[in-house]
């Protein structure tokens, strides 16, 4: 039997379309449910802290680029950051919410936009947390020997799903016009771009690379029901035969089952899971707090409530608020690229040395999901 | 604070953390977060509750009893704990009157299957000398009072369309246990460090978890 061989990520790139969109323009690109401004986007934007972000829908409303071109985009920036070329890449696997298609994959996407050869692909389909889970599988690529140069990337194309069209004339506006709450929250929260890594197996030659650790993926939806969601009605969402696809495409519309949607009650007792899950990993030594030289989180520290905060300081399982790195504030929400994105900010911010370690944690409220993924420089 | 205490809180916030997904997943909680909760399944709900309201602050005496002289700072807390609480299941009772329940019927109603398991479990543990692990069983059932009680309130209110005279048990244990962490760690440094008092501790926190997730898996409407 051959060994299992260590991974590397030599490479990251992201792709970000347009110019950064501040608070006040940002309906200029979604549009305005009804013709007015929405009520509940200043609170979303205090909730979450984002500042500016990036649509891929010009202020008319035409896109400047698919999810897929983005997600193409991004692995050709990991892959020259990487010294590598498209030619080189045998493995790619592709994560995101909402692919341009429903149907094939959104690796077969990718790979269309990215062009060439042969390539092995596999799709993965969540929320956040599916950039993790193309990551653990091209990490066991790596690992099991199967392919010498591989990518997992991560792309949205949120704000397509935001237009008025989605919720005008839909369960989900009332009488005067206004927009559930469980819809309008979300079209403040998230925007559009790709992120991608690529991993090898050794460090690349010069500069840093990071040793991929471990990739822990946990998986809570036994006990929750879907707290961030497509295809359901509000009311009906935990019945799998009441989605969408059953009630047919212009019926589910009306039904408010064609938007993407949060459920915020539900939501307080899925940040706890994680946090449980979490202390869990720290309780059993797999993560130790104190040997976290960097955490990238995709959920700010800011937005944690102070009581969250408060017991993991008081169990030891706080990692301390100057160990963060964030970009969320200024490219803003980018769901399943966020890390992707962020972890190439932080490669190009110079602040990592060698010998440290960086702690990645994507939490996914889709259905009470949490990843987690160490790793060292080298 | 010791890293003896911060260690026996993680263990049991991780508890708690896997009692509240077990919660979640129990029929009587999912018809309310689903919303399909109705008048029945909130008095259900009550009588279901109120066996452990009504025995806690009991079964804390008892334990307070078998405390020795060594621990008396904890013997007070927990008497103290007892007397605060003792009444508690009155204004569960007054909650239900307010549905438009049948006071006789609250007050007479059997213990399910899970109420009877974690009576027993209780009142056995509180009889042992120095029964410290049931710091571990304040931990889950004062969590309760100050995590779900308010939001399963809040819930019951908004579905039900009841007035707050009817929901004031799950509203008020809310408001009341804010502080209840830094509270517990000044419990648990009393008996810490320690280190078969803190398994037990644990051990403690995760049967009476299962136990009272057991008491919610029995109610029926």
């Amino acid at each position: 039997m051959s060994v299992l061989r260590d991974a590397f990520i030599t490479g990251a790139g992201a792709f970000l379309p347009g110019p950064p969109v501040g608070v006040d323009r940002m309906e200029d690109h979604l549009g305005r449910i009804g013709g007015r401004d929405s009520l509940l986007g200043r609170r979303a934007l205090r909730w979450n802290g984002v500042e500016t972000r990036h649509y891929a829908l010009d202020t008319d409303g035409r896109p400047m680029a698919s999810n897929a071109g983005m997600c193409a985009e991004a692995v050709r920036g990991a892959l020259e950051a990487a010294g590598l070329g498209r030619g080189d890449l045998r493995f790619l696997a592709t994560a995101t919410t909402q692919g341009d298609y429903l149907v094939p994959g959104h690796a077969a996407a990718v790979h269309g936009e990215l062009g060439g050869g042969p390539l092995e692909i596999a799709s993965f389909q969540s929320v956040c947390g599916s950039s993790l889970m193309a990551a653990k599988s091209a990490w066991l690529q790596v690992r099991a020997g199967e392919h010498e140069v591989v990518a997992a990337c991560a792309g949205e194309f949120s704000s397509r799903w935001f237009r008025p069209e989605f919720y005008e004339g839909t369960a989900l506006v009332d009488a005067k016009g206004r927009l559930r709450a469980e819809a309008d929250y979300l079209r403040f929260t998230l925007s559009d771009g790709a992120g991608a890594v690529v991993m090898e197996p050794r460090p690349r030659p010069e500069g840093l690379s990071l040793k991929v650790r471990f990739i822990d993926l946990v998986s809570l939806a036994g006990r929750f029901d879907p707290c961030m969601w497509a295809g359901a009605a509000v009311e009906d969402r935990a019945d799998p035969l009441a989605t969408w696809s059953h009630a047919g495409p212009a019926a589910a519309h009306a039904a408010g089952a064609v938007a993407l949607l949060q459920d915020f009650e539900l939501l307080k007792r899925v940040i706890r899971a994680w946090v449980g899950v979490y202390l869990e990993k720290v309780d059993r030594g797999r993560i130790r707090p104190a040997e976290v030289d960097h955490l990238l989180c995709h959920y700010s520290a800011r937005s944690l409530r102070e009581e969250i905060v408060g017991l993991l300081e008081k169990t030891a399982g706080m990692i301390p608020e100057e160990k963060w790195f964030s970009n969320l504030a200024t490219v803003g929400n980018v769901g399943s690229a966020s890390i992707w994105v962020m972890l190439d900010a932080f490669l190009k911010s110079g602040r990592l040395k060698r010998g440290e370690t960086v702690l990645c944690v994507v939490p996914e409220s889709g259905r009470a999901f949490v990843g987690f993924m160490l790793l060292e420089a080298v | 604070m010791s890293d003896d205490v911060a260690d026996v809180l993680r263990r049991l916030a991780v508890v708690f953390a896997d009692f509240e997904g077990r919660l979640e997943a129990t029929p009587l909680i999912r018809r309310l977060t689903r919303g399909r909760f109705t008048l029945d399944d909130y008095r259900a709900f009550l009588i279901g509750l109120r066996q452990q309201v009504k025995d806690g602050a009991l079964w804390m005496s008892r334990a307070a009893s078998n405390i020795g002289e060594d621990h008396l700072e904890l013997r007070s807390t927990l008497m103290r704990h007892a007397v605060t609480e003792h009444r508690d299941f009155r204004l569960l009772d007054a909650d239900y009157v307010a549905t438009g329940g049948a006071r006789e019927t609250i007050e007479t109603a059997p213990k399910n299957i899970g109420s009877e398991a974690l009576s027993a479990w209780m009142f056995h543990e509180a009889s042992k000398p120095d029964p410290f692990g049931l710091l571990g069983a304040m931990w889950i059932v004062e969590g309760l009072g100050s995590i779900k009680a308010a939001e399963w309130g809040a819930l019951v209110r908004d579905r039900l369309g009841l007035p707050e005279e009817a929901v004031r048990f799950l509203l008020y244990h809310g408001e009341n246990d804010a502080d209840h962490i830094q509270e517990f760690e000044a419990m648990l440094g009393l008996v810490l460090p320690d280190p078969a008092v803190a398994a037990r501790i644990v051990r403690t926190a995760e049967v009476t978890a299962r136990l009272y997730a057991l008491q919610i898996e029995e109610i029926v409407a």
